[in-house]
């Protein structure tokens, strides 16, 4: 491994990690905006951004340390009662935060352009902590940094593993980070430095013995070392809990010497990072893991050619292999679908900043509430979800919450909410946006629609009919969703995404009381348990878990229902589509043909097949772009006998089968009744 | 060239210029081992050195303490920059590089 690529690697995955602390302040800056005394939030702000700046710093972002500095001085400033929690404060430093992600991309041109930007960040910080503190610079913010509380001497050993330089880790900045804390006395011990022939040039053999003399806290010291913790060996622990010494007391000599050589005799009651915890997760990138999961799908494809081709033989030992195989492939398929699994706490918790520069910029009081944040799905389902959701929050803030002063004259609480909730539901997940608002005024949306030439004047539209129209392209722009005093800005770039992700959108307002969308997702997008069918040589697979049950079509059935499409199951009426005529399949159908009840949200409907062939892991290809308006097929998929099947998408097949059977377009007319209903008797 | 060995027939002079860290480590452990094949003496000049990282630090302090073993002399050649030897004193490099045993 060269160091420059290691140097890159680590690099890359300092960004990444730092990513997650900026989300984690973000969280942390908007609760402490609603909880101003909340100590531990402000403590938890200045160790975020003391971290950023220590880490930045050790990986060569020094843009982005210099940055985060001044930031930190003022939390810092916060932490000791000389400065006030306030909105300013909070808004500046949310500013501030995407301004280093801007930095943490590390181009160069994108820095540069936002020079000005952080310059005027850095004025406001400064006016507000009452002097101008200029970039971080050696030796002068151990001030800075160092807390007013109790100080307390802290013995520390650092022994760099053997890998800590070449993840482009540089123990000196650690050292000096250590130093800007407080007083710091140190001896460095060679014991450890092999001869020079045998002497790794790239690793580190030094290991450190230090007193810190400092007000901050274990944790703080701990999250020095935060990015290199898992490639070193670390004690940190009271060098005399007994005596706690006042702020300016200097470290006296004697005294670290007498603690070195404690430590040195002592040996026991050390702590040291917990290595198997660190070790329990590790990040991989996405590309690798989707990568993973491509070559998991071949597989499935593969094992199910060669249970095939077992069935096909009368070998008993291939078919114990197969089998073998079959189990295995199924464990594995589950565990890389597992390992994509993600909750979706991250992208919720992104919107609580736009609900807060939302709610500032509209002059409205909103608090967001947040349910089920656990909740997991797959990874390309999350990513895709935040666009629409953005819509959803944006939509219902600004069309949907009323102003303050008219809640309170409307006798509701002047604080609005917007609500975000997930949860699994069978093969699906449920995300809902919720609020408090004024509702939808359903009437002044079919206006709308009549006037856009969306819908006839007279067509008869039942409520949720008139909300899918929001949905429409075209329904509406800005001014027009003013005039409604509805939803509609972009609302149909939400229903291309979650098209896009095979879901449905349900909405459900009360005029007065709010509204609440409710997007309906699968789980996953890249393998689904089937169940294959065939037409003639046609192959379909259907969602196992919207099939319901398998029941024969005979020719006197189908006589005994008068050229009406309807099954009679068990007393409930199921009306069916016919696969062969809906595809236009020209061959024979046989004499008993196949009836498969799905479960949709329009009801229950039948889809008639030649014959069910059995249950099947598939593995969802893409059509391709040619066939991306194909709404019915969700996808394809390659047989064990490397035939292709098409993979339904069984509620919208029915949409479209209602719509366009009933039209005729397809041949002749075909009568499609609503879905099942029971009556009495066969 | 941050690192130049010169050898003449019993002494060696190894000039470090400009950061001497991780990304010169390889060749400065091949270039001290060639200065103290054959030499009696070592000199090492960090005059225009702007940093040493603890590779770089390792490596010298290796190359002493080998010298000394088998008696050759290793020395620096000049003097080095304040600010260098500030860096490595606040690393707890105290005295360096007379620490090392260069002396």
């Amino acid at each position: 491994m060269s160091t420059v690529g290691s140097v890159d690697q680590f690099r890359h995955s300092f960004c990444e990690e730092a990513r997650d602390v900026l989300v984690d302040l973000e969280s942390a800056l908007l609760e402490l905006n609603e909880n101003r005394a909340d100590a531990e939030l402000v403590g938890r702000v200045f160790r975020g951004l003391h971290t950023l700046k220590g880490s930045g710093a050790m990986f060569g972002f020094d843009e982005l340390a210099a940055f985060t500095h001044n930031l930190e001085t003022a939390f810092d400033e916060v932490r000791n009662g000389r400065l006030a929690i306030n909105s300013e404060l909070i808004d500046l430093t949310l500013t501030a935060l995407d301004r280093i992600r801007v930095l943490l991309e590390d181009n160069a041109e994108s820095a540069a352009a936002e020079a000005g930007a952080r310059a005027e960040i850095l004025a406001r910080v400064g006016h507000m902590i009452g002097a101008p503190k200029t970039a971080l610079s050696e030796g002068s913010p151990a001030q800075a940094t160092s807390p007013a509380g109790a100080i307390r001497d802290w013995h520390i050993r650092f022994a760099p593993g053997a890998d800590l330089m070449r993840r482009g880790a540089d123990p000196f900045l650690l050292l000096r980070e250590l130093g800007q804390m407080g007083g710091l006395s140190l001896r460095a011990s060679m014991a450890a430095l092999p001869p020079l022939a045998e002497l790794d040039p790239e690793r580190c053999y030094v290991c450190w013995e230090m007193v810190l003399a400092t007000a901050a806290s274990q944790d703080a010291i701990q999250d020095v070392f935060i990015f290199v913790d898992d490639c070193c060996e670390l004690t940190i622990e009271p060098a005399n809990p007994s005596e706690d010494r006042g702020p300016g007391e200097l470290l006296k000599a004697d005294a670290t010497a007498r603690a070195l050589e404690e430590h040195r005799t002592e040996g026991g009651g050390r702590r040291t990072y917990d290595k198997a915890d660190n070790a329990s997760s590790l990040r991989v990138p996405a590309v690798k893991l989707d990568q993973f999961v491509n070559l998991v799908g071949e597989l499935v494809t593969v094992q199910a050619r060669m249970s095939e081709l077992a069935a096909r033989r009368d070998d008993p030992e291939m078919a114990e292999v197969s089998e073998e195989i079959e189990r295995l492939t199924s464990a594995l398929r589950e565990n890389s679908m597992n390992i994509r699994m993600t909750p979706i706490r991250g992208t919720f918790e992104k919107f609580r900043r736009l609900v807060h520069d939302l709610a500032r910029d509209l002059d409205k009081d909103v608090e967001l509430t947040i349910e089920g944040a656990d909740t997991e799905l797959d990874k390309t389902v999350i990513d895709q979800l935040s666009d629409p959701l953005m819509h959803l929050i944006r939509n219902s803030m600004d069309h949907g919450i009323e102003p303050s002063s008219l809640r309170t004259a409307r006798g509701k609480r002047s604080t609005a909410t917007v609500h975000l909730s997930a949860r699994h539901s069978g093969a699906s997940v449920l995300i809902g946006v919720s609020d408090d608002g004024g509702g939808i005024d359903a009437e002044a949306v079919r206006k709308r629609a009549i006037e856009k030439g969306l819908v006839a004047a007279d067509a008869p539209l039942t409520e949720r009919e008139i909300f899918a129209l929001l949905f429409q392209p075209g329904f509406s722009t800005a001014k027009q969703v003013t005039d409604v005093s509805g939803r509609g800005v972009g609302m149909d770039v939400v229903r291309q995404r979650v098209d896009s992700l095979r879901g449905t959108i349900d909405v459900a307002s009360k005029p007065g009381l709010g509204t609440s969308v409710t997007l309906r997702l699968p789980l996953t997008l890249a393998i689904i348990d089937g169940l294959l069918v065939n037409v003639g040589e046609a192959y379909f697979v259907l969602p196992l878990a919207v099939t319901l049950e398998c029941i024969e079509l005979t020719r006197a059935d189908v006589e005994r229902a008068n050229g009406k499409h309807v099954a009679n199951v068990r007393g409930e009426l199921i009306p069916y589509i016919r696969l062969r005529q809906y595809f236009g399949i020209a061959s024979e159908p046989p004499a008993i043909e196949q009836i498969m009840v799905v479960e949709t949200e329009g009801g229950r409907y039948g889809f008639v097949v030649d014959e069910v062939l059995g249950d099947c892991q598939t593995v969802i290809k893409n059509l391709g772009r040619f066939y991306r308006h194909v709404q019915v097929v969700s996808g394809a998929t390659i047989l064990g006998n490397g035939r292709v099947a098409l993979i339904l998408d069984p509620e919208r097949l029915v949409q479209e089968a209602v719509r366009t059977l009933a039209h005729g377009p397809r041949g002749r007319p075909v009568a499609v009744s609503g879905p099942g209903r029971k009556r009495d008797g066969p | 060239m941050p690192l130049r060995l010169e050898q003449q027939e019993e002494s060696s002079l190894l000039s470090l210029e400009g950061m001497i860290d991780i990304a010169c480590a390889a060749e400065l452990k091949q270039l001290l081992i060639e200065a103290l094949s054959g030499a009696k003496e070592v000199r090492v000049s960090l005059g225009k050195a702007s940093g040493l990282d603890v590779t770089a630090v390792q490596l010298l302090w290796a190359a002493a303490r080998e010298a000394k073993a088998s008696g050759l002399e290793f020395a620096l050649a000049g003097t080095m920059p304040e600010p260098v030897l500030k860096a490595l004193g606040s690393a707890g490099f105290h005295e360096f590089p007379v620490s090392a045993g260069i002396s």
